[in-house]
């Protein structure tokens, strides 16, 4: 079952099509969601910070594996992708750099409010 | 606390403490063990003849990564009649390995019950360190035929500890052991691979990719032999400087680390034992000490920091966007998020240093290149500052954590809770900016200015940053600058009010160059007079002030670090000799270090203790303790890239003799720079004159 934010975070990054936060960025990174025998692919191409999603299930230089409700988590910025990893409950395989990069891209927690004084006088 | 007695050994983030047999009996708050990715993997190694424990005749520590202990059995008083000698040699460099050799100098053979006791209690570094006791997870132990697995699970957290012997054991729960008979004359030895392993549920471990180099000790002593023939060569009629440049150069190549992210490249950890992880400003003050001597790991250093830049608000790990981490951790409480240290933000000088870095990087090595890769990251860097950091509105870099639990709260280099205060010892109310932190901004501005002009072909941005630059400068002067002690304040408060202690911060000032010129000789003065220099070196507060401690964190200490961009400031506003006094003073102090400055020692008067006295719990070696020296040679030698080629404008105290580097590399290729010292040290520590 993928979740909400799951979906928008991808559907999000197909429609934008561009992310400067990757412009340095090149590779393809294959998302496998694991829940008991079922697995969903995602597929996120980078060409310089150009985006290109699908759900193909294709040969990527970085897999990440996780089950969906984590990946859910991290995907609405409930929960951090590096932590999660470090505890076992993301793994990767091949080039550990994409990761790095992409990494960038999720959101904060929603319930961050960041730097005081800017956000204080910009929230709306 | 890791005491003297203690041996150490390291590679990377891999490291053994011991004792001087060679045996680990830890206590959770005993730093003692087999550590690697912040984790404890054994927290007891203990070696026992015929149940006897063992005792040390002596030990080696052959390289960073290798040590060997000469051990007999029995009590001291038995010595004489050992008939045995048992010789334990390890090294770390992605598994640790020990053999031990057992040889029998008796007429008579012996028969051997050998055995190695062995557990490990998985704390994380964290625990060890702060002395927390309460692990969520289960610790097991299997014997298996052919080795002993020690475990942690927490979920999918894993780490497991794999023993194996080249000679057949026995294994159990609680170690292994041989049965052995020797002839006279005859030895018996035995190869233990100790394996470490930190399992994701698809079996792989966390740290594919992660290391630096190859990591068999034969390829460890050719890439040390490298790394030390690569660097320039120092000689010296002053015989310690020569030693002292080697076991840092030695200490340096110990201190690389690889971080997860980096495929294999390094950059320099902070220090042994707590620090062996990426930290922003650690690295990058290192990096810059460094930078005439080992350049390659300013680059790797760069790289890693701008791959990790913040780029949202994460309340918990003190994120903003654009701002530069603190700390990377890879134990068990930053896996599950009891620390925010994956990766922590809370710093507010790593941020304008990283701009410094860069430009600094380029004026050596030419390397437009990673200037031009870097320019979003040194962008979005700029903008935090002006942005995100500042807190009051007023043009200052400010900081206030906002995680209160587990963040830091005061987020400058002097980061213990008591560091920054009012001449009355009280602590002011938050957000706080401290003076050296607006230098830092200061020449962050200045220096991407000059690469916007040069390299990003945005001149307009140029004439912006060099404006505010010289707003900052003209207000910093104004407001910082306390009247009646004639020195730069410590820190500001929210409404504006000096936090006026005469502390060394403003040393970095004059590195900066934030110094309005007609007050540069009395901070000068300041720096070296007796409430400040004690005769080694600069202490963190003067004494006098209400919190001087002479062996107060950073309330007193002396920092050898601080005293190296102090003599680099003192330098570059001409102050050669306040500069030769306070170099010769750490150089002379490194000599009872055996050329291994610690993190920080006592700020004693010189002439009262004679010897510079430890702080207890420093850190050693550490990374910019161990570029101080690398960085006192270049200041010594006035050694600044200028239009392409290298300046050398050297003025050297007498007792220095004659110097020299050669092969400095740099955008000139390799030259050579000589020195002799001619310069005589007035310095007679004096209070600064009355205005």
């Amino acid at each position: 079952m993928v979740g909400d934010a799951t979906t928008r975070f991808f559907e999000d990054l197909n429609r934008r099509g561009y992310e400067p936060a990757l412009a340095k960025a090149s590779g393809r990174l294959r998302f496998d969601l694991h829940e008991g025998a079922q697995t969903t692919h995602w597929l996120l191409e980078i060409d310089r910070g150009n985006l290109r999603v699908s759900q193909e299930d294709r040969e990527a230089d970085t897999v990440i594996g996780t089950s969906p409700a984590i990946f859910e988590e991290v995907a609405s910025g409930r929960g951090n992708g590096l932590a999660a990893m470090l505890r076992g409950d993301m793994t990767v395989t091949g080039d550990p750099r994409l990761v790095v990069q992409v990494q960038r891209i999720f959101p904060g927690p929603p319930t961050s409010e960041g730097s005081r004084r800017h956000f204080r006088g910009e929230a709306h | 606390m890791a005491s003297n007695s203690t041996i150490r050994i390291l590679d990377g983030n891999t490291f053994v403490v011991s004792e001087d047999t060679g045996d680990i009996e830890a206590t959770p708050s005993e730093p003692t063990g087999l550590f690697s990715i912040d984790t404890r993997f054994l927290s007891r190694w203990v070696l026992t003849v015929n149940g006897e424990r063992l005792n040390a005749l002596s030990y080696d520590d052959l390289q960073y990564y290798e040590a060997r202990f000469f051990l007999v059995p029995g009590m001291a008083t038995h010595y004489i009649d050992a008939k045995l000698s048992i010789i334990r040699e390890r090294a770390v460099g992605g598994s640790f390995r020990e053999q031990v050799v057992i040889l029998n100098h008796d007429e008579k053979p012996v028969d051997l019950e050998i055995r190695m006791e062995a557990g490990s209690d998985f704390a994380d570094l964290f625990q060890v360190k702060d002395e927390i006791v309460n692990k969520q997870g289960e610790i097991y132990a299997e014997a298996e035929p052919d080795r002993l697995r020690l475990g942690y699970r927490r979920g999918n957290f894993v780490r497991e500890t794999i023993i194996s012997s080249s000679e057949p054991a026995r294994y159990d729960r609680n170690g292994f052991g041989f049965t052995v008979r020797l002839e006279p004359n005859e030895q018996w030895e035995t190869r233990i691979d100790v394996q470490t392993v930190a399992l994701g549920p698809g079996g792989r471990d966390l740290r594919m990719g992660l290391r630096a180099h190859d990591s068999g000790r034969l390829a460890l002593q050719r890439d040390l032999e490298e790394w030390v023939a690569k660097a320039p060569k120092v000689n010296s009629e002053h015989e310690d400087l020569a030693a002292t440049y080697r076991r840092s150069l030695v200490d340096l190549a110990a201190l690389r680390f690889s971080p997860l992210s980096l495929g294999g490249q390094a950059l320099p950890a902070a220090g042994l034992p707590w620090f062996m992880t990426m930290f922003g400003r650690d690295s990058i003050l290192t990096c810059l000490q460094v930078l005439p001597f080992v350049p390659e790991l300013s680059k790797t250093t760069l790289r890693i920091l701008a791959a990790l830049q913040g780029t949202r608000f994460d309340d918990f790990r003190d994120e903003d966007p654009g701002r530069i981490l603190h700390e990377m951790r890879y134990g068990e409480t930053a896996a599950f998020e009891e620390q925010p240290h994956s990766p922590y933000y809370g710093s507010v000088d790593a941020t304008p240093l990283f701009v410094v870095l860069l430009d600094e990087y380029e004026r050596w090595s030419g390397d437009v290149a990673l200037v031009k890769e870097l320019e979003p990251e040194c962008r979005r860097a700029l903008r935090w500052i002006d942005d995100y950091a500042d807190l009051v509105g007023n043009g200052y870099i400010w900081y206030e954590r906002r995680n209160a639990d587990t963040g830091l709260e005061n987020q400058c280099w002097k980061d213990s809770w008591d560091s920054i205060s009012y001449s009355d010892g009280t602590l002011p109310p938050f957000p706080r900016a401290t003076c050296e932190v607006q230098g830092y901004a200061y020449d962050a501005k200045l220096r991407a200015a000059r690469m916007a002009r040069e390299f990003w072909g945005d001149p307009a941005y140029a004439d912006q940053l060099e404006r505010e630059a010289a707003q900052l400068k003209e207000r910093f002067n104004r407001e910082w600058w306390v009247a009646d002690g004639e020195f730069y304040a410590l820190a500001l408060d929210p409404d504006g009010r000096q936090c006026d202690v005469l502390s060394s911060n403003m040393g970095h000032l004059l590195w900066s160059g934030i110094v309005d010129h007609d007050r540069a000789e009395k901070v000068a003065r300041h720096l070296v007079s007796d409430r400040l220099f004690t005769g080694w070196g600069v202490r963190t507060l003067a004494e006098g002030e209400v919190r001087y401690n002479p062996i107060g964190y950073h309330n007193g200490t002396i920092w050898p670090f601080d005293n190296s961009f102090i003599a680099w400031g003192l330098r570059r506003y001409g102050f050669a000799e306040e500069a030769g006094t306070i170099a010769s003073g750490i150089l002379d102090a490194a000599r009872y270090f055996d050329g291994r400055l610690p993190e920080a020692f006592g700020g004693y008067p010189r002439e009262q203790t004679k010897f510079p006295v430890e702080y207890p719990t420093a850190c050693s070696p550490q990374a910019w303790s161990t570029g101080t020296p690398l960085l006192l040679i270049r200041t010594m030698l006035g050694l600044e890239p200028h239009e392409g080629h290298l300046a050398v404008e050297p003025v050297l105290p007498v007792g220095m003799g004659r110097i020299e580097v050669l092969d400095i590399p740099g955008r000139w290729g390799r030259v050579d720079a000589f020195a002799r010292g001619r310069l005589e040290l007035h310095h007679t520590r004096s209070a600064p004159t009355e205005a």
